[in-house]
């Protein structure tokens, strides 16, 4: 090869690696902004093989097109080509270098991984049960079930994932990690997130006709607001008398899919309750939890909201019946 | 479709549509056996991937009391009958050597020994299943009963059925036998189902070993 | 057992003289008695009758209620009907003659070749046929799965619910995929070598004709019974084409159809696979050494080799599924003391190496494809030979790279993501020596070529993106979101259906005849290309912005971006009505195809076009590399070879007969 096509070539895989480049990391934001440390350590990664992959896409881009161009034979050209048959070097080279490149990247996420398993032994765990198609999250030491996932910022936390059914998989994109809940088996994910906000809670292993609405919302929050969430919880929790259906409500997690402003229910996979329940009878309530199938609101899809409420206790139930209607009649 | 089938030969015919050429020969390894031997290599994969179920329920589920697991709401272990078992072993083993018996004495063309050889083999391999059975119907568990109880049935049911595929093609050779297909010089035929033999024998070995021993 | 080349032994034809004498037996009968698809008109409702009234009967005698149970049966039907329909075609008849005890009869090849177009539609052991039947199957079945992509991409192309609802959606999806693999690219890799690995290494058939009559017939079937899950009550499958328990179990009954069909599907690639081995190692042509086979030979002998020890795992893996739906066991049933994510480890065990199996013999005919249309041998010939068998090996020690987040014993998560990783090393040496290979060639910009290169720099993007999915951080973020959808197109699309399209040009005249139109098949790639990275590139970007995959419905925030992939894959369908267009057109009508086309030197293209019915006259001899461009004098092989060939060597054992 002579040196002005060297050059030539190497100035065309600059070209397409830079323009590779702007798009990558300047045109599109690839990823959501980073709201953990566990994702801080995961971007590093990600930024790793990136770069690496944009060199090697530059370099077969430029000498496929460099090729396509420079040796393209004439149409009545009977020529063959170079007969080379291989070049022990060559072959060498682009063996040993994507080892390298490769076990590199592996040997990084390596250390993200072992990293990212670790935390201080006085963590916070909350206990988060998935069920087609909705999700739970429970506070063994506050004594707090709630339908969405609220935590105080910079506090490292172990989620213990379950799930009543089928194979289900939590995701925040901010936080950057997802982990399966696998029924009969307990997982865990643990996080420590670093920014307050609110982010989306998404299924995404296939679980059935409701996996697409299969989402809830996790909230952080500073400390003392965190603090402040939790005395309101309790006390929700605590009131006994006419808030057993309250608490009924909360603790089933009936929040994460319906709107319903008196017990902090913000979900919107099934119909808002403020508005759908008004004028509606106590037996017609009824009906709508033990047999949601029966009679389905315009616009929401059947089959979706769990048909296992049934297995409510009677006084649980009248209480949820009553406390739906007095609540929603205005 | 048949005329056209079996080779009318038609007028502008290249040459080579008329006739196969000659075969040529590559390997020393005779297609068919070689044939039988990747179809074993896929057999004991599928065997494969029953062990990694068998394994899963064993390994990968906590079992506090031990392997075999606890009876569904009791305190008492499940109970296989190693003994019963070994004896159905041992059949199966023998019949190994009883198909072998009817390969070397193929080799001297001795019709008897053939006819012998496959006749015990067949009725040892039948023996087999009907202890099996007996077993199956005294057992006391179903397919249904734990992990334990599926993983159970489907390692020695695969191999059940694998004995029934080999005992039709031992009848199916015995018949040949009997009607003198088979010679010194000419005995492939034999020979396949009686490997096939050899690999339900070998695996049952390992299904025993890792179901009822370990 | 006793086939065609044990008969065919010592079988020398000095003179053209051919007699083949009478037909067998079963050739001898009554027209509704005689394999064809009169007699499958009368045996296929008979067994499905006959195993309705059997297992209906079995229950009402045992007093087992219900009598009609919709699971029972359809496991019963789709067991025992194939074996009647195939019988009634006449697939078992040799067999069936053998197994009774008959004396064996001399091959006649009453089944074999082509002399009219009825001849494509019948049990056939011709190779060259039963390539043309799986090409224009699975072409077939590649616009069904196609077609049921328009549709799940028509609900996409705006947030919430338009056409179709969510169980229809998942249907189509797991239909999509399930159809695309099974039925499309996994078999039409097997078609392709069908009809060239014979002719390649310079044999007559392959080493089974009847059994490879077989194995195309069981495809067919494995595709009916998928589609016919859209008729069955509560539609079709919608449990993805992974098909995980406990959603697997609970889902309605047409899963089972996937169940079944996946076993018959599976059942013809491993009959192929075994075939292709047996064909290669023991029928190559005198001279056709392992370090002159053409590497396409190469890829399919390894790829059949995944294939045989593979196979078996999703076949088991189907079966405990069945075994826990219909007999309710507990294997993965967390209950009864069942381990759920065992299923995973099983069917994965399979279902990666599976993508080896829809890419090696893609990489082998962009190996022949390259080399022919650059004038050039191709780079590093043995490095490129031994980069495939290291795949062939790490294959098998990857699968669960698919379960970093699935709740699988941690330890397990690093050892696979370095193998994983390391598999990137003899994939990039095969990138790196097509390049060489190109590079200071004579480039002639057919349409092969135009597939060929383009494979080259798509199959690097899903390549590099498979990178950062092997990652174990990074997959914890992007996996099962649209970023994976994004790379299995691109190394599926991108990668093995565009050396499809390669492999369907270069071969086109050969195989019929006649030449394809060049302008059209030259749009048909442009259209696709374009219209394939407008599909599928945005997918990158929403997956990893957090748009999980398998929703019907997503966050609004994404339907600008799933409007463009929506309006690309549209484009892209309609570009594949021009392939359909070019062939039906061509076929009938194209200019005559010359033998060697496009001056190449492995055997196929020595030969006539269409290949005479047997292939050659005289057993060739190979006396050279296949791809020795632009060495003056330098021959892949001798057709012509006179009377000094007949130092055939015996094989080691004579056939039992």
């Amino acid at each position: 090869m002579r040196k002005k096509s060297i050059i030539q070539l190497l100035i065309l895989a600059v070209g397409i690696g830079a323009a590779a480049f702007v798009i990558s990391f300047i045109g599109i934001p690839w990823l959501p902004k980073v709201g953990s440390e566990q994702g801080e350590r995961i971007d590093t990664v990600y930024v790793l093989a990136s770069v690496i992959s944009l060199v090697i896409f530059a370099i077969v881009a430029a000498a496929s097109l460099y090729a396509i161009f420079k040796f393209r034979a004439k149409p009545d050209d009977e020529e063959d080509g170079k007969p080379t048959h291989g070049h022990t070097g060559l072959e060498v080279v682009w063996t040993l270098i994507p080892t390298l490149l490769v076990t590199g990247i592996a040997v990084w996420s390596g250390v993200v991984v072992v990293k990212n398993d670790r935390l201080p032994a006085d963590h916070m765990v909350v206990e988060v049960t998935a069920a087609q198609f909705a999700w739970s999250f429970t506070y063994p030491d506050l004594n707090i079930t709630t339908g969405e996932l609220v935590l105080p910022v910079d506090e490292p936390v172990e989620l213990q994932l379950r799930s009543n059914d089928v194979i289900h998989s939590f995701w925040v994109p901010e936080w950057r990690q997802k982990q399966d809940a696998v029924p009969g088996i307990l997982t865990t994910y643990r996080i420590t997130p670093n920014r307050e906000g609110t982010f989306a809670v998404i299924c995404t292993e296939l679980c059935g006709l409701g996996h697409a609405v299969m989402r809830s919302q996790t909230r952080v929050l500073p400390q003392a607001e965190y603090d402040q969430w939790v005395a309101e919880q309790q006390a929700a929790v605590d009131g006994g008398g006419d808030n057993l259906g309250k608490a009924a409500f909360v603790n089933n997690g009936c929040g994460s899919c319906h709107v319903l402003a008196d017990a902090n229910g913000t979900g919107t996979t099934g119909p808002n309750l403020d508005e759908a329940l008004v004028g509606q009878t106590p037996d017609a309530v009824r009906e709508s939890i033990v047999a949601p199938s029966a009679v389905v609101t315009e616009g929401y899809p059947d089959n979706v909201m769990p048909k296992t409420y049934d297995t409510l206790s009677q006084d649980e139930l009248d209480a949820l019946v009553d406390y739906l209607v007095k609540t929603t009649s205005g | 479709m048949a005329s056209i089938a079996h080779g009318e030969v038609k007028p502008g015919k290249r040459p080579a549509d008329l006739h196969a050429p000659p075969i040529h020969y590559s390997s020393r390894v005779h297609p068919p056996l070689l044939g039988m031997y990747l179809f074993l290599g896929s057999e004991a994969m599928l065997f494969g991937s029953f062990f990694a179920a068998y394994f899963f329920a064993r390994v990968a589920v906590d079992h506090p009391e031990g392997w075999p697991p606890f009876r569904p709401g009791t305190e008492e272990q499940f109970h296989l009958p190693v003994y019963l078992a070994l004896i159905n072993t041992i059949i199966l083993v023998t019949s190994s050597f009883t198909a072998h018996w009817a390969t070397t004495a193929i080799k001297k063309d001795q019709r008897s020994g053939v006819i012998g050889g496959l006749l015990l083999t067949f009725f040892l391999g039948l023996a087999f299943l009907l202890v099996q059975a007996r077993e199956y119907s005294h057992i006391g568990f179903s397919p249904r009963d734990e992990a334990f109880g599926s993983t159970f049935y489907a390692l020695t049911g695969l191999h059940g059925v694998h004995v029934l595929m080999g005992l039709s093609l031992l009848l199916m050779t015995l018949v040949r036998a009997i009607r003198g297909h088979y010679s010194a010089k000419n005995h492939l035929g034999l020979e396949l189902p009686i490997i096939y033999w050899h690999f339900v024998d070998v695996m049952w070995i390992i299904v025993y070993v890792t179901v009822y021993v370990l | 057992m006793a086939t065609h080349v044990l008969d065919g032994h010592g079988h020398h034809h000095e003179g053209h003289d051919d007699h083949h004498g009478p037909p067998p037996p079963w050739l001898q009968r009554g027209p509704l008695r005689r394999g064809g698809w009169l007699k499958a008109l009368w045996t296929t409702p008979l067994s499905f009758g006959l195993a309705t009234a059997f297992i209906c009967g079995l229950r009402a005698l045992t007093n087992w209620d219900p009598v009609w149970d919709l699971e029972v049966l359809l496991v019963g039907w789709t067991v025992v009907v194939p074996f009647g329909f195939l019988y009634g075609l006449g697939a078992f008849d040799y067999w069936l003659y053998f197994v009774t005890g008959r004396k064996t009869l001399p091959e006649d090849h009453s089944g074999h070749g082509a002399d009219s177009w009825k001849d494509y539609f019948r049990v056939n052991t011709d190779h060259k046929v039963i390539g043309v039947q799986y090409a224009v199957t699975t072409f077939f079945f590649f616009l069904v799965a196609g077609l049921l992509a328009l549709f799940l991409r028509a609900e996409l192309a705006e947030p919430g619910s338009q056409f179709v609802d969510s169980n229809t959606f998942n249907g189509f999806t797991s239909s999509h995929a399930t159809i695309m693999i099974f039925l499309f690219i996994v078999p039409v890799f097997a078609g392709m070598g069908n009809y060239v690995i014979p002719l390649m290494i310079g044999a007559a058939d392959m080493a089974y004709p009847k059994l490879n009559a077989l194995s195309f017939w069981l495809l067919p079937i494995a595709g009916l019974m998928m589609l016919a899950s859209f008729i069955v009550p509560g539609g079709a499958f919608n449990a993805g084409w992974t098909n995980y328990p406990p959603l697997a179990e609970h889902v309605q009954v047409g899963n089972l159809l996937f169940q079944m069909g996946v076993q018959w599907a599976g059942a013809s690639s491993i009959l192929t696979a075994l075939n292709f081995i047996v064909t290669i190692i023991t029928m190559r042509a005198p001279g056709m050494t392992f370090w002159r086979m053409p590497l396409l030979v190469w890829a399919n002998f390894t790829t059949s080799m995944l294939v045989v020890l593979a196979t078996p795992f999703i076949a088991g893996s189907q079966f405990l599924l069945t075994f826990d739906r219909v007999l309710h066991t507990n294997f993965f049933v967390p209950e009864g003391g069942g381990y759920v994510v065992g299923y995973q480890h099983i069917f994965w065990f399979y279902s990666h190496p599976a993508v080896y199996i829809m890419l090696l013999p893609g990489f082998g005919i962009i190996s022949e494809v390259l080399a022919v249309f650059a004038r050039k041998p191709v780079f590093g010939y043995r490095l490129m030979a031994l980069s495939l068998v290291g795949i062939l090996i790490l294959g098998f020690s990857v699968w669960a790279h698919h379960m970093f987040v699935a709740g699988m014993a941690p330890w397990l998560r690093i050892p696979m993501m370095v193998t994983t990783l390391l598999i990137a090393v003899p994939t990039g040496i095969k990138i790196f020596s097509w390049l060489a290979t190109i590079w200071d060639g004579r480039i002639h910009m057919r349409a092969p070529m135009y597939w060929a290169l383009g494979f080259i720099s798509m199959f690097v993007i899903g390549g590099l993106s498979g990178i950062f999915l092997g990652s174990v951080p990074i997959d914890q973020h992007a996996s099962d979101t649209y970023f994976v959808v994004a790379h299995i197109h691109y190394v599926l699309f991108g990668g093995s259906v565009f050396t499809i399209f390669a492999g369907a040009y270069y071969w086109f005249p050969k195989m019929t005849g006649r030449m394809y139109n060049e302008r059209l098949a030259k749009l048909h790639f442009w259209l696709t290309f374009v219209a394939f990275n407008v599909t599928f590139f945005v997918q990158h970007y929403i997956g990893l912005d957090g748009m999980p995959r398998r929703v019907a419905d997503y966050d609004p925030v994404y339907a600008d971006w799933n409007l463009v992939s929506s309006l690309g894959s549209f484009v892209l369908g309609a570009a594949q009505l021009i392939f359909i267009y070019n062939v039906i057109v061509s076929w009938r009508s194209g200019a005559k195809a010359p033998a060697n086309p496009w001056r190449a030197m492995t055997i196929e293209w020595q030969l006539p076009s269409p290949p005479p019915k047997y292939n050659f006259d005289e057993v060739p001899r190979v006396v050279g590399g296949p791809y020795e461009y632009g060495i003056p004098g330098a021959r892949h092989v001798i057709l012509e070879g006179g009377s000094e060939l007949s130092t055939t060597p015996e094989p080691a054992r004579v056939g039992a007969h």
